[in-house]
């Protein structure tokens, strides 16, 4: 009956261990700054201040990116049904997924061109 | 659980955010409650597509969902577009347009 | 396991979607190029060149009637006159936009291809045979046009006519959507054919509270759409802030989607239901010739001017609809095309106009037009008589034929109320013409290069510049349509009714 727990025991050790390794595997792998700024001491050095003001404004940046992330995050949604329905479907829902990210691959090419990856 | 309750919650999500779209000054709000507004939609696809046990209406919502998303994207672009021409963010303050 | 194999992809008869979906992606992507002349020239020809492709495609097609992707299309000659309306539509707005101001300022490429995505989008939805594709083809309309209201971006208006579109647009398709929601409820159908069994099956939930609602609320997302009073008030204002080609598109091609997705939707899924929605949709016309009419009568920009106008004529369709034979249909067909033609005449004029004198689109950009510009005065002139049903033109015969329909499909008093709004609409059609000749030209008003102007418009394009011998030609063209097919209305009557001939389940 108990052993029925040993995937979670195994999956909160894996858990436990993996969060050690990132906490500390930077401080030993990762180059030493020689001086230190203010930012070194926020808990994201690169994200937003973990303390917002009321005053605080998003830079447009984050809105161009963030728009261009839902964007294609969602369309990704109709893999799904083709994923599960795979083996039923055989060549044809690989043909379709093919197409689908074909002309993903024409809006990714066309927002790189332009420009819009580039941060501002 | 009988379906009913699923219709009146997707009833209410709907009323909230018709509620919203019409008094809220801010677009990103407006913007907001529009999502409610087809989520409540989505809602009420899915629960009906449980009752009558066909996938179509959970193709439905699937489809529903990412053109929400496109919609959202559309209105977010052109809110930053407002903004870097430094207009006035308040649908109450456009008089631009005397309608 | 259950061996499922994928619909059958008829690529003959999907190909007019196929190539202007293609040509969406061409032009998107050429338009990435740098040589200029790549972007002002290439990029427009290639958009042309995909939108006759695919109107040549639909004419090979003529005759199919089939149901393609597994139901969800339905290739018929119905759906297939309308793709060619917007086609043409498309093309001509093309031509007005080739020196136009929005293309260069959102890229050529990506305006074209909204355009081309836009006009997919509308060939989408006259061929939608579920409520799946019916949502899909909205959206593949509405969306591009958001961006496209929006295209002029260095002028405010332009940006607010975008933004109010995209809420109010928006607005309409979530309870569009959620009417829809409940139809699948009610009857556990996506299918239009499957919908028309379970309304028309003994005890079925035609008079269920759930269909009912639903119905409601689809009538009413539809009337946003269409901009059916009282469902019209962004029309004014999305139209006018709109770049005039883009308000061109919208008036003429969205109404040709939006009219033939509601001959679908009201006469072959819900046609069993008729006693519940034909008074509910005859009110709405009445209120939306009346509305449209009043509303325009004191307008001074023909942007507005035109916008009212094009909520009363929606009004005019709609009674076509509402009787529900293939009387009702064919008028809607014919007056569709006269409806097209007979407006890209009017915003071609005005488009010229406002490059002319840097007025904008007030009517004094009009003024004493008659003398110095006949090449413009005319055409507007024939749009104007045209649109108010003048004798002569092909506006008469197909208000003739709307009228006809309503008498015969028992709603004479519909026929009545067209007339009078008809009536009414000289008012200010008559106006504008009256502008043209036979007042003077305001001598602030630099005719051609140079020369200050005493007061523009703080959006003005920066000044007076020729208005393109393109423009000129359309204006020409398209007033030559209403005046041609008022004398021999056989060909386009031809079309009309093979059209209306694919709903053979009417009578």
């Amino acid at each position: 009956m108990l052993r029925s727990y040993l995937p979670a025991l195994v999956f909160l050790a894996i858990g436990g261990i993996l969060a050690l390794v990132f906490t500390y595997a930077n401080t030993l792998l990762g180059p030493t700054p020689r001086k230190t700024v203010k930012a070194t001491y926020e808990p994201y050095e690169s994200g937003l201040p973990s303390e917002v003001k009321r005053t605080f404004r998003f830079g447009i940046s984050f809105y161009m990116i963030a728009m261009l992330f839902l964007l294609f995050d969602v369309e990704v949604i109709f893999l799904f049904p083709v994923a599960v329905k795979l083996r039923e479907f055989g060549t044809f829902a690989m043909y379709e997924a093919i197409t689908f990210i074909g002309l993903l691959a024409v809006a990714f090419v066309y927002v790189w061109r332009r420009g819009a990856l580039s941060w501002r | 659980m009988s379906i009913e309750w699923y219709l009146v919650v997707s009833a209410m999500i709907f009323c909230i955010g018709a509620g919203g779209v019409i008094t809220r000054r801010s677009p990103l709000v407006t913007l907001l409650c529009l999502e409610l507004m087809l989520n409540a939609g989505n809602l009420a696809l899915i629960a009906f597509s449980r009752m009558w046990g066909n996938a179509e209406g959970q193709v439905f919502a699937i489809i529903v969902m990412v053109v929400a998303a496109c919609e959202v994207c559309v209105g977010l672009g052109v809110i930053v577009a407002m903004y870097r021409r430094r207009l006035p963010i308040d649908v109450d303050d456009m008089r631009e347009l005397h309608g | 396991m259950i061996a499922a194999t994928g619909p059958h992809i008829d690529v003959e008869a999907l190909s007019p979607l196929l190539a202007l979906t293609g040509g969406g992606l061409v032009v998107l992507l050429v338009g990435l190029l740098r040589p200029r002349v790549v972007r002002e020239v290439l990029v427009p020809l290639l958009a042309l060149a995909s939108l006759a492709a695919a109107l040549g495609l639909a004419i090979w097609q003529w005759d199919a009637d089939e149901e393609i992707i597994a139901g969800a299309l339905r290739v018929d000659t119905l759906a297939l006159a309308f793709t060619a309306f917007v086609i043409v539509a498309a093309a001509i707005t093309v031509l007005l936009s080739w020196r136009a101001v929005a293309p260069r300022e959102a890229a050529h490429g990506e305006y074209y291809a909204m355009l081309l995505v836009s006009a997919a989008g509308m060939s989408v939805l006259v061929q939608a045979q579920n409520l799946v594709s019916l949502f899909i083809g909205f959206e593949l309309l509405s969306v591009p046009l958001y961006v496209l209201c929006a295209s002029e971006m260095r002028r405010s208006s332009s940006l607010e006519a975008g933004l109010k579109y995209l809420i109010i647009g928006s607005v309409g398709s979530a309870t569009l959507l959620y009417g829809l929601a409940l139809i699948y409820g009610a009857t556990g159908r996506t299918d239009f054919a499957a919908i028309a069994d379970a309304l028309n099956s003994v005890g079925g939930p035609v008079s269920d509270p759930l269909f009912l609602t639903g119905l409601a609320l689809s009538v009413v997302g539809l009337a946003f759409k269409v901009s059916v009073a009282p469902f019209h008030q962004w029309t004014p204002d999305a139209y006018e802030g709109a770049p005039t080609p883009v308000t061109a598109f919208m008036a003429t091609a969205t109404k040709v989607a939006a009219l033939g997705v509601i001959i679908r939707f009201f006469d072959v899924a819900l046609i069993n239901a008729q006693p519940d929605w034909a008074p509910a949709l005859a009110a709405l016309a009445t209120i939306t010739i009346v509305v449209g009419n009043v509303g325009a009568i004191g307008q001074t920009s023909v942007k507005r001017l035109l916008a009212w106008s094009s909520v009363a004529q929606a009004g005019y369709m709609l009674a076509g609809i509402v009787v529900g034979t293939q009387h009702g249909i064919e008028a809607v067909a014919f007056y569709l095309a006269a409806y097209l033609v007979m407006n890209m005449a009017a915003f071609a004029v005005v488009v010229a106009r406002a490059r002319e004198t840097g007025l904008g689109d007030a009517i004094e950009a009009l003024e004493g037009i008659g003398q110095s510009k006949p090449l413009l005065a005319w055409p507007m002139t024939i749009a104007m008589l045209g649109l108010a049903g003048i004798p002569g033109t092909a506006g008469f015969i197909g208000k003739f034929f709307l009228i006809d329909g309503a008498v015969d499909g028992d709603y004479a008093w519909l026929g009545i109320v067209i007339v009078v709004g008809s009536a009414v609409s000289l008012v200010y059609y008559l106006k504008v013409v009256a502008a043209m000749w036979m007042r003077p030209a305001p001598r602030s008003v630099p005719v051609l290069a140079g020369g200050a102007v005493d007061d523009p418009p703080a959006d003005a394009p920066a000044g007076p510049r020729a208005a393109g011998g393109e423009v000129t030609l359309v204006a020409v063209g398209c007033a030559a349509g209403p005046v041609v097919f008022g004398v021999l209305p056989g060909p386009l009557f031809d079309i009309a009714r093979d059209a209306a001939a694919a709903m053979s389940h009417l009578f």
